[in-house]
């Protein structure tokens, strides 16, 4: 009895969750122009988004910039959690914490604005490169503060063992540490890429001359009011996310079996 | 360490693809080259088929950039980085600018489609000569009512608001000088009022309107009344056409005492560099035939008045969206008013929020 409640509430709550993309994506199929009414089936919306080209350049820049953000981001944040666990001292240790956690809080406004005035003063042109920049810059904390738990958890007795067993510093790093905290770095990393995907007012700022993405581009449509080329796209989105999910479980799966093999063959 | 390793290649791979493709497609729409326009809109306010048209006609490519408010724009701009030719900001947003010397003077000798325009677009109080911009769209402030549950022609007036048959049946568009604006022109005062006492007196009005005000809501008046949520809505002529496109039974009314008159213009921002480019445009989008397609597209009122004669006759004919000469006359544009009197104006209509 009280199994069949909590199923009942988990698959309302995910009908809930997923019920207004689902309304969202079932209209990109309408004939109408709105989302009031449905007119019934057609590909029509898709084919404008295909024929679409300015859109589909943003759609390519928006993923360009959310990859390669995210994955230097990762670098970048990796290096620096494992720079944190490292400092002995716990006034800094706490105070680079502390800084890093002042960048996920402030709002986004405030970090876009002063980018803009940053790269204003600098005389640095608006565009693809100064988006890459501020998005690296805000996905940084947040890949520090996924990693930094998995480092955490390390016992430092792991290393020692390491060490005693004749390890280098670099074999301590890319065999020892570097595979006990992948999961955080590639939750670092997804994190960063949904992120970069969705920010609108950090961009908004920083880019110009030709350059846009998807959340600018969706925003302004906002007066006219949003037509169903704009499902069409989520609905294409929503598959690549899909898609991304999949791949990452698929990654994971595949690693796991193949430590499970190596663990079988060891012993 | 090896996987990682690869997967940051294929990522790197996968974004190098994507790099590729999106040059490849801006590329294919011919943005690359050096004849290029940037222009900085709105959202989906031109007809993309214009620029395709635009481009074949004269070489130039246009950029389109996009902003979701007038305040954003003005950021942009005002804080330089980029290198747009043309904006289109809201009249008051062009007293602005050209307040902060954000503007570059149009030529005047270089426009060719000026005679187009209807004199009563030009010369407005925001840029008296039009030294600085050309209308591109206009619009009024008005009420939309349901047929389903108002009688057509009874409401004509702002005052009819007020009637207490009314009851909790009003939705409002949530901005503070156009709910004032619509208070004073009620009682016969201009919405460009500063004096404090005609203010006062306005707010007092709008109180008596509280009982019969469902909501003052924004973007979702919309979506509220094509779903005959609420029989009455205040809001301005652009929403309302889209209200309508969409629900047969909804109605737009300019009351004929006067309304609000907001034009869209196309300015030269000081960034801009492609002067033969700009012009090329201004001039090509003062056709006639070009400014009626693109008012087709985006559905509002187009101030050039050769390209309205263009129009199918039901949309020229259209009172709710060209109101008669008379109520044409009475309409207000609205002036960059100072930071005091703004202030003002935002504190009396919070009053009044509070109140209902």
């Amino acid at each position: 009895m009280k199994h069949k409640f909590a199923n009942v509430y988990l698959i309302l709550v995910f009908l809930i969750l997923y019920a207004p993309i689902i309304f969202l994506i079932a209209y990109s199929f309408s004939q109408g122009e709105t989302m009031t009414n449905f007119h019934g089936f057609t590909w029509r919306h898709y084919q404008t988004l295909f024929s679409d080209s300015r859109m589909l350049a943003i759609v390519a820049n928006t993923l360009l910039v959310a990859l390669l953000s995210a994955l230097i981001a990762t670098l970048i944040g990796t290096l620096g959690a494992l720079s944190i666990t490292r400092t002995t001292k716990r006034v800094t240790r706490e105070s680079l914490l502390a800084l890093n956690n002042v960048l996920m809080v402030s709002p986004d406004v405030i970090i876009g604005a002063s980018f803009l005035i940053f790269f204003t003063m600098l005389k640095i042109p608006l565009g693809f490169g100064t988006v890459l920049m501020s998005h690296i810059a805000f996905e940084i904390p947040i890949v520090v503060l996924m990693v930094l738990p998995r480092l955490r958890e390390m016992s430092a007795s792991l290393l020692d063992a390491a060490q005693d067993l004749g390890a280098t510093t670099r074999q301590l790093l890319t065999q020892v540490i570097i595979p006990f905290i992948s999961p955080g770095i590639f939750a670092g990393f997804f994190m960063a890429l949904t992120y970069s995907l969705d920010d609108f007012a950090v961009t908004f700022f920083v880019t110009g001359n030709g350059f846009s993405t998807l959340s600018v581009e969706i925003y302004s449509r906002a007066r006219q009011g949003i037509n169903l080329e704009i499902n069409a796209l989520s609905g294409v989105m929503f598959l690549f996310s899909l898609l991304l999910v999949g791949g990452y479980y698929w990654i994971q799966q595949a690693s796991h079996k193949r430590r499970q093999r190596k663990r079988e063959v060891a012993s | 360490m090896k996987r990682l390793i690869s997967l940051i290649i294929s990522l790197l791979a996968i974004c190098g693809l994507l790099a590729f493709s999106s040059h490849q497609l801006q590329a294919s729409s011919g943005s690359t080259g050096s004849k290029v326009l940037n222009l900085y809109n709105w959202g989906d306010y031109i007809d993309p088929h214009l620029l395709t048209k635009f481009q074949q006609e004269t070489g130039y490519h246009v950029n389109v950039e996009t902003f979701d408010s007038n305040e954003a724009m003005y950021t942009k701009i005002n804080q330089g980085g980029t290198h747009y030719d043309l904006a289109i900001p809201s009249e008051y947003m062009v007293a602005k600018m050209k307040r902060a010397h954000l503007l570059q003077p149009l030529d005047h000798h270089r426009l060719t489609g000026l005679h187009n325009y209807d004199q009563q677009f030009l010369h407005q109080s925001f840029d008296p000569h039009n030294r600085y911009s050309l209308p591109y769209f206009w619009g009024t402030l008005g009420i939309i009512y349901n047929d389903k549950f108002i009688q057509p022609g009874t409401i004509r007036h702002w005052n009819d608001l007020w009637s207490v048959k009314y009851r909790d049946k009003i939705m409002l568009i949530d901005s503070a000088r156009d709910i004032m604006g619509m208070a004073l022109v009620s009682q016969g005062q201009s919405m460009n009022t500063t004096n404090p006492t005609t203010l006062r007196a306005a707010e007092q009005k709008l109180t008596r309107l509280a009982p019969n005000v469902k909501a003052t809501v924004a973007d979702e008046i919309k979506m509220y009344m094509t779903q005959n949520e609420a029989p009455l809505a205040v809001d301005w002529s652009g929403e309302a056409a889209e209200m309508l496109a969409n629900n047969s039974h909804l109605h737009y009314v300019v009351p004929s005492e006067g309304s609000n008159l907001w034009i869209d213009n196309l300015v030269i921002p000081k960034t801009a560099q492609h002067y033969n480019a700009i012009y090329a445009f201004l001039n090509f989008m003062s056709e006639p035939q070009n400014a009626a397609q693109n008012a087709e597209y985006v559905g509002y009122a187009t101030p050039n008045r050769a390209a309205k004669a263009l129009l199918p006759a039901a949309d020229r004919h259209d009172q709710q969206f060209y109101p008669p000469a008379a109520t044409l006359r009475r309409l207000e544009v609205y002036r960059d008013l100072s930071p005091a009197k703004v202030e003002l104006y935002n504190d009396l209509y919070l009053e009044f929020k509070m109140h209902h």
